[in-house]
């Protein structure tokens, strides 16, 4: 048993922790020197500050491979990013097509918009090793879909959709095209501009490496969204309507300012180490997967290939419910890991682990393979018992 | 505070004593194990599933008229204990744990108000009255919380029916001492009684100087940092309390106490065991999961009741 005090990270699926050490640096050193409001006043440091935020956009912009920065939206999560999107884009009486695999963001946003807007709404189920298969997204398509929102990289078992035929069938329809890039930003590659794909939600805290309370909403130049909130921009301010303009028209109000320059750092990091990030996941992942499918009384549910996933695997083991697996795993070894439904009852439902749930390993870029090894050992000696 | 054994007890002495406003707080729900020793309340209670300060709000009213009573159905927690404790003129203890104790003791020292503590288990019991600026406080006494799982409580080493009402009847009458205008007759001793062995002691207690609530001023049962953390599991009907002390349990004595009441399992690394219909499962360091509910209150109930602390 682990009598090291080091606590051994597996829940990066919810936040990603550590992050590297300019994002902490950051974080002190923009509230301490930059500290001022962006945007809304001429003096030099409200404009360092608003470089700091300009610079974190362009950064997001070139890293997602889309030209256009003032299309990044800065919002306070993912889940705002998905809230912006959604209802930007729904029409009354409209059509949605979504999977049985979104989380509580997706669902929950749709279920308020077929409750209030008499919105219908299509989910598709995956395969049972948790794809989705974009012939059945383009067969539910109606005259009045509105929308198309699928999860790109599952929370529960990190399946990775092929975003590109969904964004190619929704092209040709002329239908907004909604990618939940929850968790698969900075953990698989993203290049948006060459997907085609016209909305795209990200956490700025998880793969992204940067803090809470930043998250993004990329929206594609052809499309026009309806504002979500309105108020102070600092820009127009005679106006009495909120600005069209992007990015203002969908960001209002001082936004996270040291957060967003942190988070900038993080995905510097990111973009400069992105091929040995995803090298060393993945091998990571493989290995786990390897171990654990010769691990008797552990049973892994979603793809058992390390290929087409993100680094998130879901699992059970024999004679445990998965919340007091997950407390022994605290409790006696130091590992953090995630039990329980992960806001996505859906996908748990597919996987016949409804309503108890699953213990989630969700691995990021600085997990070793020795951390993994404990893991390991630690589950050996809970099934043993 | 608290509508149990002591509390149902204490209010109706002081319902029939005519105390003018009486606010009565309880989280739990009468069942019928309570009927041997909460003498308020009936069968009927039990079969109408009333909350237990309702339940007395109501026989109070039958028994004095005119006496104000208002029932709080709550937990009382570093959130609510300003809600529901301040502008009382005392605090009259009822309550089945330490934690909540050191929060009244915190409340009453940081805002003036005389609380007289009292306990009661097996067949004895403890009462002081603390009155800030004059007597000792309750952390003089319990500088620390024990573990989870190490002392008695009235679930799982039992209670017989007249210690808690012995006890109840002291806080009462020094309740009518101070709300009569005779602070100067209030005892200022800890009192200790055994009903089965006949002992009646009293303690002559100091206060301590290097004590972190009365000496110190530090409040820390009035802060998020102290008390028990209460997660509401994702998606799944349970709740997780995970104490704040973080020290271990000794999972043979726990094993020891439940025996009589429920069958134990478990290994080196968890205690499981069902009662109540909820399925509870024990770790090292006190944090417990109990599954088949998904109400923070009974959670709490439970953990005090067959865990304690």
């Amino acid at each position: 048993m682990s009598t090291e005090n080091k606590i051994i990270y597996f829940d990066n699926a919810a936040t990603s922790w550590p992050k590297p050490e300019p994002v902490y640096e950051s974080l002190g050193s923009f509230l301490r020197e930059k500290g001022a409001n962006p945007g809304r006043s001429g003096h030099r440091m409200a404009q360092a500050a608003e470089r700091a935020i300009d610079g974190t956009r362009n950064l997001v912009s070139s890293f997602l491979g889309v030209g256009s920065p003032e299309r990044i939206i800065f919002t306070l999560n993912c889940t705002d990013a998905l809230n912006i999107a959604i209802h930007g884009t729904v029409k009354k009486s409209s059509h949605v097509i979504t999977t049985s695999l979104e989380h509580n963001s997706v669902t929950r946003v749709l279920n308020e918009l077929r409750e209030r807007k008499s919105v219908e709404i299509t989910i598709i189920e995956p395969s049972e090793e948790g794809y989705i298969d974009p012939d059945n997204i383009r067969k539910s398509i109606r005259k009045n879909t509105s929308l198309i929102a699928i999860n790109h990289g599952s929370n529960v078992t990190g399946a990775l959709q092929d975003a590109g035929e969904t964004a190619l069938i929704s092209r040709k329809k002329g239908i907004p095209f909604l990618l939940d890039a929850a968790q698969s930003a900075g953990a698989a590659p993203l290049d948006l501009g060459a997907l085609g794909v016209s909305l795209c939600a990200l956490p700025g805290h998880k793969g992204l490496l940067g803090p809470t309370g930043t998250g993004i909403l990329y929206v594609s130049e052809d499309l026009e969204i309806s504002s979500f909130r309105q108020g102070g921009t600092g820009t127009d301010s005679a106006s009495p309507r909120h600005p069209d303009k992007y990015p203002f028209h969908l960001e209002a109000g001082t936004p996270n300012t040291s957060g967003i320059a942190a988070l900038g750092e993080g995905i510097r990091y990111v973009a400069d180490n992105f091929d040995s990030i995803i090298k060393r996941e993945k091998e990571l992942l493989g290995f786990l997967l390897e171990e654990l499918g010769k691990t008797g009384g552990i049973r892994v549910y979603g793809p058992r290939s390390s290929e087409k996933r993100v680094g998130t695997i879901s699992l059970n083991a024999e004679g445990w419910s998965p919340d007091d697996l997950g407390a022994v795993l605290d409790e006696n070894f130091n590992i953090a890991v995630r039990t329980g439904l992960h806001c996505a009852p859906g996908a748990h439902r597919g996987l016949g682990t409804f309503p108890e749930g699953t213990v989630r390993v969700s691995c990021g870029p600085f997990n070793t393979e020795e951390e993994a090894e404990k893991l390991l050992s630690a589950l050996r000696e809970a099934v043993k018992l | 505070m608290g509508c149990g054994a002591l509390g149902s007890r204490v209010s109706e002495e002081l319902a029939r004593s005519g105390c003018g406003f009486l606010r009565i707080i309880d989280r739990d729900f009468i069942e019928l194990s309570n009927l041997q020793r909460q003498v308020l309340f009936t069968e009927k209670d039990v079969r109408d599933n009333l909350p237990k300060a309702f339940a007395a709000r109501r026989h109070l009213e039958e028994i004095n008229s005119g006496v104000t009573i208002e029932d709080i159905v709550d937990d009382l927690n570093y959130s609510t204990a300003d809600k529901y404790l301040s502008g009382a003129d005392i605090i009259l203890d009822g309550t089945d744990n330490l934690e909540v104790r050191m929060l009244i003791n915190d409340y009453a020292q940081k805002n003036r108000i005389p609380y007289i503590y009292g306990a009661a288990v097996s067949s004895y019991g403890n009462s002081m009255n603390i009155i800030p600026g004059r007597t000792p406080c309750l952390r003089c006494l319990f500088p620390l919380l024990p573990p989870p799982g190490e002392v008695d409580t009235c679930d799982t080493a039992g209670v017989i029916s007249p210690i808690p009402g012995v006890i109840a009847c002291i806080e009462a009458a020094e309740a009518i001492k101070l709300l009569s205008g005779n602070p100067g007759e209030l005892r200022e001793s800890l009192l200790f009684i055994d009903l089965w062995s006949g002992r009646f002691n009293t303690y002559s207690v100091k206060p301590e100087p290097g004590c972190e609530c009365c000496a110190a001023g530090n409040y820390e049962y009035l802060t998020p940092e102290k008390g028990k953390k209460i997660t509401t599991l994702c998606g799944r009907n349970a709740v997780q309390i995970t104490p704040a002390s973080g020290e271990n349990v000794n999972f043979e004595d726990l094993r020891e106490k439940l025996h009589p009441i429920a069958e134990v399992e478990g290994n080196k690394f968890i205690l499981k065991f069902t009662l109540d219909g909820c399925g509870i499962s024990v770790f090292k360091n006190g944090r417990a999961i109990i599954q088949g509910t998904s109400d923070v209150n009974r959670a709490r109930s439970l953990y005090s009741r067959y865990i304690g602390e």
